[in-house]
């Protein structure tokens, strides 16, 4: 009890620091109201004066920056997350979240899920034949992998199978049903997905291999449980640990990689939503961005720390 | 001594540093060498550009007629450079943070590994972003940027080489004869943290290189000349994949022989000195 | 348990025939004959002990018989289970053996059981893989396997995970799932040594009681000549990869006729000594299998060594009585062996044993 309290705690700490760092820097080095009102921010023609203090009010750019900062934290621990930065209306950011992060979000389930499918197999297979040539071809095309920079993978995969087979589309429309929106996010999720599985598979192999020698493995054997269910019903569980933990740290560096996926493939995800926000230095939304994907990383390893525990009867807390 | 360390780091390892040798005296010396200028259309009549790889373009022309084997020599410039400089940056700050953190302990150790979790939190590229997006785009601000990003990472490692030698023998032995912090870090500590820093120091420029490349496809890289990451980009297209794939998979085959070549001796290294595996 | 009743199964009379077995790895340094040409036979409902230091071969001529050994290692010779040849070709699938016929207790239930398995899934395995039980029959079994093995709240146990279990607890577990099935040969493999002094005869006990119940054949691996001295109908003493003497155990006990197998009596402790100090007692270390001496493996620590022991290496030949095997030039009651007795009794030995 007491350690998931700490460790509430420290994702507390971690997220209201994260705020803060982005608050600060967004604030302190950007202008804001030439964003909103464009040169007439510097004016000093009557009529300007009055959209720049109108604008002032709107937004609370008068206050100073730690009652902004507080205020802003109050609104979006409730759910609001203010409205965009617009000389047009004031359209709230969260219909810009709602329409962008399912988007993102099947495309890092999918890339992920892949990975562990890919992975998975992979690792038992080689563990089984550790050594063995299938075992070292397989340990040069994983540090193959792990090398290829995202974006170079993104644009192999799409010449070969976009262009070349033609098997999958390259178009995202939004307006797709459900079911050929995942068809049109398999490329990219595949994208995300093998240079993880390669490290995933590194590690789990390793692991199994250690467990392979184990005295329970020989035991199991000696019930007369088959190969096969040796490696998947006793090898495997006691193995996961590593893996497990490098997936849910390897979340926020695929978010990161999921960005230049997005919009290498053209998905209208919060990849490019962030990306155009920075450039029109729209706060309001880098700022939800940011803590939506901060936030998401802390669920992650939370997450993977309750799995540890329904894994391994003997981390139970 | 250096015929076993030729042995046991194998010929692989030779070929990768060879490779990171040619690219680096190509990319320094390019002024002076007998390349094709990387800014000059050679457009010839009656065709039309992108044209294809041949005895005069190596590596084909892009969609303006200019030299791709010349870009990408000018583009190593500018990657080599932030790839250096970056993890230049990251070895000095991160380093002596996590040096000195892992030396004192107590407080200034739970505040700087705070610091470092702040930064592993965090998406680094969307913070490679918002940098870049708030200041300019000058080689030096990128360059710096991913510097940054790199702090923690190394930091991470520089504090827990240090801990696991701050309690050996020789280092109670020079404080008990009167050698102080400074001293100690400097003399006893630092020549046994620098080599896990150097394979994670190639490793890191590699991250940098890619992460360069990273920050093109968002249209936030340098703003000036060529980079790798620039050069992939403007092939990347469908069309362009299509008609002229040379365009796209000229860069990337040096980008990947590069960055591999990074990785491959930073692992090297760090196997044969038994390094722990930290992940960057 | 009618149901449990392979074809062919052995009731009585001779279950097991192993003629030269011989068991070799192949290791970076060379060939490992960790057994050498070892034959020996076990009646259906027999305990048969096997003792030796430490590195004698013990663990691998057990794994040799049941065929649990690393790719590593290659087998030769002759295993007869029942009807079945285990070796060479048209062997049978050995692991429609495992778990059925033979099983195996091994020495630390510390590490034997799987960590992340619930015990009773642990034991219902075999049971559901050899027996085809249904999820509530096995578990019905399973629950009147922990009670066989005497352990406490049996329904409670079946769900909780090996580490909330105490040492003594675990290899009871153990036992339960090698009983599982009902197999007809059970190997134990040093089964006490890795758990309290206090809780070691329970095991032994429980072992025997169950042998007994089941008309099970028992083969009892461990360092201890004590150990066997009450659970065995017979005793096969092994030094560096081979038979040295095999008797019926009251035989052993009453005429014991290899040196090496006295100096092992002499080397059982004291009772208020912890077990694993036991085998300092015979100086010297055991043969380097990598390069074995020609002539009796025990020569350079044998106190009754003589020249032809270091050239000619003796073997397995019956005693007065047929049934009581030993290997030895000079054995405990020679005329040779009584003079250099008397010679160390008169101090003039030097380096001799005392
Ligand atoms: N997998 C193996 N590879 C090579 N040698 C082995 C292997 N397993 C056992 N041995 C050797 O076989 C000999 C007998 O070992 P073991 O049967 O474990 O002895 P005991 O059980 O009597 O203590 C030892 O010398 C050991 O080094
Ligand atoms: S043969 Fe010789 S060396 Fe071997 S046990 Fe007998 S007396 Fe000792
Ligand atoms: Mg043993």
């Amino acid at each position: 009890m007491n350690y998931w309290v700490q460790r509430l705690t420290a994702s507390i700490m971690l997220l209201l620091a994260v705020s803060m760092l982005t608050f600060g820097a967004m604030n302190l080095l950007g202008d804001p109201l030439f964003n909103i009102l464009g040169p007439a921010a510097a004016d000093t023609k009557p009529e300007s004066l009055e959209k720049v203090a109108a604008a002032k009010e709107l937004y609370h750019l008068d206050r100073p920056l730690p009652e902004r900062y507080v205020r802003w934290l109050g609104d979006m621990v409730t759910g609001d997350f203010g409205v965009q930065f617009s000389s047009t209306g004031q359209p709230p950011v969260s219909d810009l979240v709602v329409e962008r992060f399912p988007r993102s979000l099947t495309l890092l389930v999918m890339a992920q899920l892949l990975a562990s499918m890919i992975a998975i197999p992979w690792a038992l297979i080689t563990a089984a034949r550790a050594n063995r040539p299938a075992d070292r071809i397989s340990t040069i095309n994983s540090f193959l992998l792990i090398a290829m920079p995202n974006f170079a993978l993104a644009v192999i995969l799409k010449y070969i199978f976009g262009i070349k087979l033609g098997w999958f589309p390259l178009t995202f429309k939004a307006t797709d049903p459900w079911l050929t929106r995942i068809y049109q996010t398999f490329l990219p999720a595949l994208t995300i997905a093998l240079p993880a599985a390669a490290v995933y598979q590194r590690l789990l192999r390793t692991d199994l291999i250690t467990t392979l020698q184990e005295d329970f493995i020989l035991m199991a054997r000696s019930k007369g449980v088959s190969r096969r269910r040796v490696l998947l019903r006793h090898a495997l569980r006691p193995s996961l640990f590593s893996f497990i933990t490098v997936f849910g740290i390897n979340t926020g560096a695929l978010i990161g990689g999921s960005l230049i996926v997005e919009s290498i493939f053209r998905i209208p995800g919060l990849g490019s939503a962030i990306v155009e926000a920075i450039l029109r230095e729209d706060f309001p939304v880098v700022l939800a961005i940011v803590m939506i994907i901060t936030t998401a990383f802390v669920i992650v390893n939370v997450v993977v720390d309750i799995v540890y525990t329904l894994i391994d009867p003997r981390v139970r807390r | 001594m250096s015929d076993t360390i030729t042995k046991r780091l194998g010929p692989l390892f030779w070929l990768a540093v060879g490779w990171l040798a040619i690219v680096s005296l190509l990319a320094l010396f390019a002024p002076w060498l007998p390349i094709k200028d990387p800014d000059s259309y050679f457009l010839v009549r009656g065709e039309r550009p992108p044209y294809s790889p041949s005895g005069t373009h190596w590596f084909g022309t892009d969609q303006d007629a200019r030299d791709m084997f010349a870009r990408i020599i000018y583009g190593a410039r500018v990657s080599l450079v932030i790839g250096f400089v970056a993890i230049a940056f990251g070895m000095v700050v991160g380093g002596t943070a996590g040096i000195v953190a892992g030396y004192l302990r107590g407080r200034t150790d739970k505040v700087v590994s705070f610091i470092f979790i702040v930064f592993l939190s965090f998406p680094s590229l969307v913070l490679a972003i918002l940098i870049t997006a708030l200041l300019d785009r000058g080689l030096v601000t990128i360059a710096l940027t991913l510097g940054v990003l790199a702090v923690a990472p190394v930091g991470r490692l520089a504090r827990a080489t240090t801990l696991a030698y701050a309690d050996r023998e020789f280092v109670t032995a020079a404080r008990a004869i009167g050698a102080g912090d400074r001293r100690i870090i400097v003399r006893e500590l630092l020549p046994n943290v620098v080599i896990p820093m150097g394979a994670l120091a190639l490793l890191g420029m590699a991250v940098a290189i890619v992460a360069e490349g990273g920050l093109a496809f968002l249209g936030l890289s340098v703003e000036k000349g060529p980079t790798w990451g620039k050069l992939i980009l403007i092939g990347a297209g469908s069309r362009e994949l299509e008609k002229s794939p040379w365009i796209a998979f000229g860069p990337i085959i040096v980008l990947f022989l590069t960055v591999l070549a990074l990785n491959y001796a930073g692992d090297r290294i760090r196997s044969y000195y038994d390094v722990r595996e930290i992940g960057l | 348990m009618s149901g449990l009743q392979t074809d062919g199964r052995v009731e009585q009379g001779r279950l097991l025939t192993v003629e030269n077995l011989s068991t070799t790895f192949a290791t970076e340094r060379g060939p490992v004959r960790a057994v050498d040409q070892v034959s020996l036979s076990l009646d259906r409902g027999q305990a048969l002990g096997i003792v030796g230091e430490s590195g004698s071969g013990k663990t691998v001529l057990s794994r040799s018989i049941m065929g649990l050994l690393p790719s590593t290692a290659r087998r030769e010779g002759s295993i007869r289970f029942g009807d079945h040849e285990l070796l060479g070709s048209g062997a049978v699938d050995m692991s429609k053996l495992w778990g059925r016929e033979m099983s195996m207790v091994f020495q630390n239930p510390m590490v034997s059981l799987n960590p992340v398995m619930r015990i009773g899934e642990q034991i219902a395995e075999p049971l559901r893989i050899h027996l085809g039980m249904s999820r509530r029959d096995a578990r019905a079994t399973t629950v009147r396997l922990l009670r066989d093995v005497r352990i406490p709240e049996p329904e409670r146990r079946v769900d909780q995970y090996p580490h909330e279990l105490s040492g003594g607890m675990r290899q009871r577990v153990m036992i339960a799932i090698t009983l599982a099935c009902g197999p007809t040969l059970l190997f134990a493999d040093e089964p006490t040594t890795a758990l309290d002094v206090t809780v070691q005869a329970q095991i032994l006990d429980l072992i025997a009681e169950q042998r007994e119940e089941r008309n099970m054949s028992v083969v009892l691996v461990t360092h201890d000549l004590g150990v066997v001295a009450g659970h065995t109908d017979v005793i096969a003493v092994m030094y560096g990869g081979r038979l040295v003497e095999v008797a019926p155990t009251a035989v052993l006990f009453a005429d014991m006729r290899m040196p090496y197998t006295e100096a092992l009596l002499q080397s059982i402790p004291r009772l208020d000594q912890p077990s694993h100090t036991r085998l300092t007692a015979i100086p010297g270390r055991p043969p380097d299998l990598l390069d074995p001496p020609r002539g009796c493996a025990f020569a350079p620590r044998c106190a009754f060594a003589r020249d032809r022991c270091r050239e000619e290496a003796p073997t397995l030949t019956p005693a007065d009585n047929p049934e009581h095997r030993f290997a030895c030039w000079y054995p405990v009651g020679s005329a040779e062996y009584l003079e250099t007795r008397e010679r160390i009794a008169s101090g003039l030995t030097i380096g001799g044993r005392s």
